[in-house]
């Protein structure tokens, strides 16, 4: 039986085509802007020849992700914490906890029986859109992300914790006082890794023993190795962290189709 | 038969009658041959028994604008924040305090100028300063409603001095009036309106034990904010209130007893602890949708007083000082005593006391046989959010409830409040605890 999930995130269509609960397929592409309908067509057409598979071979779709209320193919929606959870215990059946770290958002469920989740958290709309916030400041900085994946921990630049818009200002005071954009970058990492603890913090019973990190930023090794730094746990991070919310998706479709 | 329909469900016949007591108080409230004054909510209770005098509430005053016209909203607060209101002050003030400096109300109609008025000193510094802009505006007479308030386990030898200020306060605001407006105070109706407001309290009392004690829940907590402010916010005829809430009591009586849910599908009872945003009152009905329903909010509590389990393993109001209900009143000062009461930290606790806040909702949570909670993290106006993440430990930790949190300028204000990722997170909510919707 073939079901696919597709993660329609803030930045980027993530698809996984499932076949008998393995993955077959995979793809991804841009969110897009005003045409995210067609984008997420592209996307999931190009995880089908990827799973070798057709439309008609599909029993269902499921969508999650900010933007799953655009997936006008999708049968079922399923919402962004619940399809991380299933991921995680997918690819770890011991995992306690799942953090995903996104373009958008961030947040952390401590997953308890039957894969339902006890507790979660998630950011403050302040300090959302992290994800995006590294991209832009790679940009500003005239990096590319594998660069700011490589940066260090700064020495004693440091920028807002708490808002990324006003991250950004003293990101660029930071450079108009002569930082380099080494120590700035590391700065910039730093703060949005502080932010990403004091979700995993806010939970009242943590669960710390087998943290599964999963998202776009779970690929940026700065961004965890500050992450562990501050939280002081070591993260299961799997080679799908990025598709782990389309495969969260599509897996539960599977398990009732 | 709806999907999960488990229980009956009928509409509210209290409802027409709220009405009318709703449409009766505006009606009087555009009363212009009488004095407009500024109070503070939940206070300024005797107004009514000065014979052309209108206390107008700051909080259903500001929280209304937001709640009926949006624009109008946004344009009040700009009008605030232009003269030094910066955003983040809370949207009741920069609501009602803008229409007043845009000259007009939301209908048109020029702003009734104040001619006195009396904050509030709470925890809330801006509750406290809610006198300041009318002040600066026109130089109109001020007094404070003081509620003082501090930490730690009821000191009794520290409320005496409390309530003797409380009561000097009242006391003060009356003969101050009664002398400046030349308008003669009737000491007998306001002993008729303590008796009142007693009974009143008896009966909203009642009606949240038995929300809490039934399941399905007879009255859900969307349904009594359209009446609580009926008799304490909105003043109207004394006996005319008593009525109508021993109305609504038995009518809730009834339902409980013969199963009669405010939700036909309950199967998961939530509450909340403060006021919702009232201009999108839409996630009561999306939580509805899952069979959620709000059974109560602290702030619906200040109608009946803070509740609590009794050793019998009752529920009945929280063990404070009271005066006897035979208590004489022959004199004015015996009914001011009386209205305050002998304890300095009810019934108001709940809200204008940390400490109290944070350990009364565990209680109230365990009362009301709550699933689930639902926080506001409001960004202006620090009264509404204080505690709020104390709170969610409390009832995590000790009731192992799961709560969640949406986050918003002030409950008047929607400028932060993100409405479809509100509801994106009550999915979320829904979900991660096994549900799905029935309906949609
Ligand atoms: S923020 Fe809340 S507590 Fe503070 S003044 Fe406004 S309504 Fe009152």
């Amino acid at each position: 039986m073939i079901t696919a999930g597709i993660d329609i995130g803030v930045e980027h269509i993530k698809v996984i085509i499932l076949k008998d609960r393995q993955i077959a397929g995979r793809a991804k592409g841009s969110s897009g802007g005003a045409d995210r309908g067609g984008m997420v067509e592209q996307a999931y057409q190009a995880a089908l020849r990827d799973a070798g598979a057709t439309r008609a071979d599909v029993v269902k779709i499921a969508a999650t992700g900010k933007g799953k209320h655009n997936a006008a193919i999708a049968d079922v929606l399923i919402s962004e914490q619940v399809a991380a959870a299933k991921a995680a215990r997918f690819l770890y059946p011991g995992a306690t906890c799942v953090v995903s770290a996104g373009a958008d958002e961030i947040m952390a469920a401590v997953l308890g029986e039957k894969n339902r989740i006890n507790e979660y958290t998630f950011n403050q709309k302040c300090a959302a859109g992290l994800g995006l916030f590294l991209e832009s400041m790679a940009r500003r900085l005239g990096m590319s992300l594998e660069d700011m994946s490589r940066l260090g921990a700064p020495k004693e630049a440091a920028v807002n914790e708490g808002c990324v818009v006003m991250a950004e200002l003293d990101a660029l005071s930071l450079l108009n006082h002569g930082v380099s954009r080494e120590e700035v970058g590391g700065a910039v990492i730093s703060a949005a890794a502080v932010r990403a603890a004091s979700v995993i913090h806010d939970i009242t019973k943590p669960a710390k023993d087998c943290v599964v990190l999963v998202g776009g930023l779970a690929r940026n090794a700065a961004f965890v190795r500050a992450l562990k730094a501050i939280s002081g746990i070591e993260f299961l991070i799997p080679g799908e962290a990025e598709y782990a919310g389309a495969l969260g998706a599509a897996l539960p479709v599977a398990e009732t189709a | 038969m709806k999907e999960g329909q488990v229980w009956e469900t009928r509409p509210l016949e209290f409802w027409a009658k709220a009405k009318e007591l709703r449409a009766s108080w505006q009606a009087s409230a555009g009363d212009e041959a009488r004095v407009v004054g500024q109070g503070s909510t939940y206070s300024v209770d005797w107004a009514e028994c000065f014979p052309a005098l209108n206390v107008v509430e700051d909080n259903p005053g500001g929280s209304m604008i937001q709640a009926k016209d949006s624009p109008f909203a946004r344009k009040c607060r700009l009008a605030s924040e232009i003269r030094g209101w910066g955003r983040e002050i809370c949207g009741y003030t920069n609501n009602l305090w803008g229409s007043m400096f845009l000259g007009y109300e939301q209908d048109g109609r020029p702003f009734p100028l104040r001619q006195f008025v009396i904050p509030m000193g709470a925890e809330c510094d801006q509750h406290t300063k809610r006198g300041q802009q009318c002040r600066d505006f026109s130089p109109v007479p001020q007094w404070m409603e003081d509620h003082c308030i501090y930490f730690g386990e009821d000191d009794p030898e520290r409320d005496v001095p409390i309530i003797e200020h409380n009561d000097y306060c009242q006391l003060r605001q009356i003969n101050d009036i009664e002398r400046i407006f030349g308008q003669k105070f009737n000491d007998e109706k306001l002993s008729d309106m303590i008796k009142a407001s007693e009974i009143i309290v008896e009966y909203a009392r009642d009606i949240q034990v038995l929300i809490g004690t039934t399941k399905p829940a007879p009255l859900s907590a969307k349904d009594l904010y359209s009446v609580y402010t009926i008799g304490h916010l909105t003043k109207v005829d004394p006996q005319e209130t008593v009525n109508f809430w021993k109305m609504v009591r038995d009518e809730v009586e009834w339902r409980a007893k013969n199963h009669i849910a405010a939700l036909g599908t309950e199967r998961f009872r939530w509450i909340e602890a403060h006021p919702p945003s009232w201009h999108f009152l839409k996630y009561y009905r999306y939580m509805e949708k899952y069979g959620a329903v709000c059974v109560g909010s602290q702030y619906l509590q200040q109608n009946c007083e803070l509740l609590e389990y009794k050793p019998d393993g009752g529920i009945d109001r929280r063990a404070a000082p009271k005066y006897p209900a035979d208590t004489p009143i022959k004199t004015r000062e015996d009914a001011i005593r009386v209205m305050v009461g002998p304890d300095a930290r009810t019934p108001r606790a709940w809200k204008s006391d940390e400490y109290i806040r944070r350990d009364s909702i565990v209680e109230f949570a365990k009362i009301m046989q709550a699933d689930g909670a639902l926080l506001p993290l409001w960004r202006s106006g620090v009264g509404c959010t204080l505690t709020r993440k104390e709170q969610a430990m409390r009832l995590r930790n000790e009731l192992g409830l799961s709560v969640i949190y949406y986050e918003g300028s002030q409950p008047g204000d929607r400028t932060d409040l993100d409405e479809l990722r509100f509801l994106d997170h009550l999915d979320t909510w829904m979900e991660s605890l096994g549900f799905e919707k029935l309906e949609d």
